[in-house]
């Protein structure tokens, strides 16, 4: 056995093996630990074959093997454990303009027929408008929110049929449904093709559960593909509560906005949540492509059969059910911020992009979410205070549209999100997961500064005083955490919507004081006549997340922090006082490398350290 | 405990016991404290242990694993395993488990187990154990060989080094679980062999061996 000679600090020192003689026990358990460590498994007796061979170089194995898929999730584990970047079922992302509900009527020929619909649709006829696009007169049947149709089926007339709804080939059974006549069609080599994307068995097949469904029946206004409609403004007066319900629906048909009733007549992007909501042309756009199909009327219907536990990754399910739109669309969010992580390490890139990077790399999922579906949640009641356009976190221009939603193997890089995006702060899994401003600033003060915030010990003393950087009991904690917190001042809490500066400016005059309206309130603070989250800062408000992001990666504890990290990981304990000259090596050769990681864990699994923490003896 | 339970009765009566001397307490049998070390032994990550276990039984997926070890009962499905493992489900901010349990050693146990078995039947019970050496998962060997070689193959597999490091004991004492369980079940009506059987058992030991469970 033979150990490349390499010029090393003492502090990291390579341990090396005797050279011309057998591997001793110590040898054969350093070697298992490098390779659970950098190839996530025991070796194979193959592999302990060639470690024997008296020409092995074990140096070099090392090198080769601080890159590929299991060093990666080797040191994702890390950051993924420090961070916890996946949703549970209690965050439903199931917005109105995205989700295509399925209702069950009877067609002319008096066999079920489903038609997909999107709740909250507006439409001209009074009827339908905001509901399901069959009148009780048509169907027989009225359609409750969530919950199956009451009333007594009857045959829908063809021509109702005709006027009402479309037929269209739908993204999820054509992979070329942006084609004129899509025949790309669900088959046998779509598992290799898109492995992992298996739409619900329900959506595959016709009511009567035999014939496979080829295309799929949708009401008319979802199945247009304009960009850009007209503002609409039906000009009904408001219901008030107790009149009477009309055109026998289960609910009064939807207002007017505040919005449309100023803009009525001018365009709108049919691309955001306020096209949605205010205009009658917008639809699920060509293929239904903006929209996630679901098999059943129901809040949120199942759409795909996924695996909910995933802790080998992706590629390697522990199991398959068929889970709704929202679970599939969480699933992709969380897959983004492992594989940015992982693409960091692979390419052992500066570690500091993990924050700082405008860049990621998307899939097809990914791709759909962020050109059609990520704006479906802005702009709400911010339209009448002229918040209409959207001004995204990845823009949706740069995302590339040669990905079919279907197509989960293929990842695309965008070298450039948009003038807003910083790393893992931006991305959706992260604003998610850590919905409020100080949830967010905690989290990353935590596992990029190994610090946390414990409450000193004082008397309280009772206080109101809005600012919990003065009040006593909080300060301590806050007059930290407020001015982190301040950064994500313009990022809509539990959500990416970003608040721009010309709709949204720091102080709003008419939304001070007491009598301020309901969307003043939502997001300035009366107490503070300023954006909310912003008092304690308000000049980090508009640096935004890549300001905090600019300052933890400058701080100095920074480096020191991801050298604990990494190092207590692969040691299986925390780092102990005699450790610190080690640390402080570590740092250096971390930030000397350009803060990458492969220096890094190279000297830390060459270390004697390393060997000594694998020490269990038989 | 008698002469409390004495105390205790005769303190319903209006007995008086003449006073005595304080009796020093009785030593106890067994030790109930734990003192073996712990800070320094760690578990591999479960994810390591299930690529270990997909790797050593024949480069599975975990939806093969479930199949292969369900049958006859020992192994259910991963749902109800994972949390055991000590896996964190990030979901609900489920946190690694960094020290082994026993809920987490019976479950990699069963399913190491499970597998052993399996492979059994595949390597060495299927064809009448004619099945070549290179097409066997786990028992790479053959079963005339001398016992310490055939050992040394699943020792390699499943610890990582030669049997000839391990403590001198380690030959003799797989030996007599090797005869023991194969005495146990000779005659026995059951789809493996006598020495099939042992040979499970031997495999079931090794995945099980607390070197094949930490780093």
């Amino acid at each position: 056995m033979r150990i490349r000679a390499a010029l090393v600090l003492a502090l990291v020192a390579p341990v090396a093996l005797a050279a011309d003689r057998s591997p001793t026990l110590a040898d054969y358990r350093y070697y298992r630990a490098l390779s659970i460590d950098l190839l996530g498994r025991p070796p194979t007796s193959a592999e302990l074959a060639a470690f024997e061979k008296p020409d092995f170089d074990l140096d070099a194995w090392i090198d080769n093997h601080l890159t590929g898929d299991a060093y990666a999730e080797r040191l994702e584990r890390i950051y993924m454990d420090a961070l916890r970047l996946d949703l549970g079922n209690s965050f439903q992302f199931v917005p109105n303009p995205v989700v295509l509900r399925r209702e069950t009527v009877l067609g002319p020929d008096g066999q079920p027929l489903y038609i997909y619909y999107r709740r909250g649709q507006r439409r001209t006829d009074p009827k339908i408008d905001g509901d399901f696009c069959l009148t009780q007169a048509e169907s027989g049947l009225q359609f409750p929110p969530n919950a199956a149709p009451t009333g007594s089926a009857t045959p829908v007339s063809q021509e109702a049929l005709d006027v009402r709804t479309v037929v269209v080939k739908p993204w999820w059974l054509y992979a070329d449904y942006r084609e004129h006549e899509p025949t790309d069609f669900a088959g046998a080599d779509w598992p290799k093709r898109f492995p992992g994307f298996v739409p619900a068995p329900a959506l595959l097949v016709e009511p009567d559960n035999k014939t496979r469904t080829t295309s799929v029946r949708v009401c008319r206004e979802e199945a247009q593909t304009a960009d850009t409609g007209i503002v609409y403004a039906s000009g009904r007066k408001p219901a008030k509560k107790g009149d009477p319900l009309p055109f026998g629906r289960l609910n009064q048909p939807p207002n007017d906005t505040g919005f449309a009733r100023l803009a009525k007549g001018r365009a709108i992007s049919c691309l955001s949540g306020t096209g949605f909501q205010n205009s009658v042309d917008c639809g699920c756009g060509v293929g239904l492509e903006r929209c996630m199909p679901g098999a059943g009327p129901q809040n949120d219907p199942p759409s795909f059969v996924m695996s909910a536990k995933t802790p080998l990754g992706a590629d390697l399910p522990f199991d398959a059910n068929a889970q709704p739109a929202s679970a599939w669309a969480r699933s992709w969010w969380s897959e983004e911020a492992r594989h940015f992580l992982d693409k960091i390490f692979v390419d052992d890139r500066d570690f500091r992009e993990v924050l700082l990077s405008h860049g990621t790399e998307v899939n097809g999922p990914l791709a759909q979410f962020y050109r059609f579906i990520a704006n479906a949640t802005c702009c709400g009641a911010g339209a009448d205070a002229g918040y209409t356009r959207p001004d995204p976190l990845v823009d949706p221009g740069v995302v590339p549209d040669a990905l079919v939603p279907e197509d989960t193997a293929t990842w695309l890089p965008i070298v450039d999100r948009g003038p807003h995006a910083s790393g893992i702060l931006t991305m959706p899994i992260f604003l998610t997961k850590y919905g409020s401003r100080r949830a967010r600033a905690h989290v990353l003060y935590n596992a990029f500064l190994c610090k946390d915030f414990v409450a000193e010990t004082v008397k309280l003393a009772p206080s109101d005083d809005p600012d919990l950087t003065k009040r006593p009991g909080c300060s301590t904690c806050h007059q930290t955490l407020e001015p982190m917190a301040a950064y994500f001042t313009r990022v809509a809490e539990s959500d990416w919507t970003w608040l721009p500066a010309t709709q949204f400016p720091m102080t709003q005059p008419k939304c001070a004081g007491p009598k301020a309206s309901g969307l003043c309130k939502q997001i300035y603070d009366p107490a503070f006549d300023k954006l909310r989250g912003a008092y304690a800062a308000p000049a980090h408000a508009d640096a935004g997340p890549a300001g905090l992001a600019q300052d933890i990666a400058t701080a100095p504890e920074f480096a020191p922090c991801v050298v604990e990290t990494v190092a207590q990981s692969l040691l299986g304990r925390p780092l102990a006082p005699e450790d610190d000259a080690w640390k402080t090596e570590l740092s250096k050769v971390f930030v000397d490398a350009g803060y990458r990681m492969k220096a890094l864990v190279r000297a830390i699994v060459r270390s004697p350290r390393y060997r000594d923490a694998n020490d269990v003896k038989p | 405990m008698k002469p409390l339970a004495l105390a205790l009765l005769t303190a319903c009566t209006a007995q008086t016991l003449a006073p005595s001397s304080p009796q020093p307490l009785p030593a106890p049998s067994a030790s109930m404290i734990d003192t073996t070390p712990k800070a320094r032994r760690r578990m591999v990550p479960p994810e390591v242990y299930l690529r270990a276990y997909l790797t050593w039984f024949g480069g599975l997926a975990p939806l093969n694993v479930q199949n292969r070890a369900r049958p006859k009962g020992l192994f259910d499905a991963w749902d109800d395993y994972l949390a055991a493992l000590g896996l964190p489900d990030y979901k609900i901010d489920l946190p690694r488990q960094t020290q082994s349990n026993t809920l987490m050693l019976a479950t990699l146990g069963r399913l190491g187990e499970a597998l052993c078995v399996r492979a059994a039947e595949h390597d060495l019970h299927a064809q009448n154990g004619k099945l070549p050496v290179d097409q066997r998962v786990v028992f790479t060997f053959d079963v005339n060989d001398d016992f310490a070689a055939s050992l040394d193959v699943l020792h390699r597999t499943f610890l990582g080094y030669p049997l000839r490091l391990a403590p001198p004991d380690r030959l003799e004492r797989f030996h007599t679980l090797f005869t023991q369980v194969a005495a146990r079940h000779a005659g026995a009506k059951q789809p493996l062999s006598a020495d099939e059987t042992a040979w499970a058992a031997v495999c079931t030991a090794l995945v099980q061996h607390p070197e094949a469970e930490l780093y």
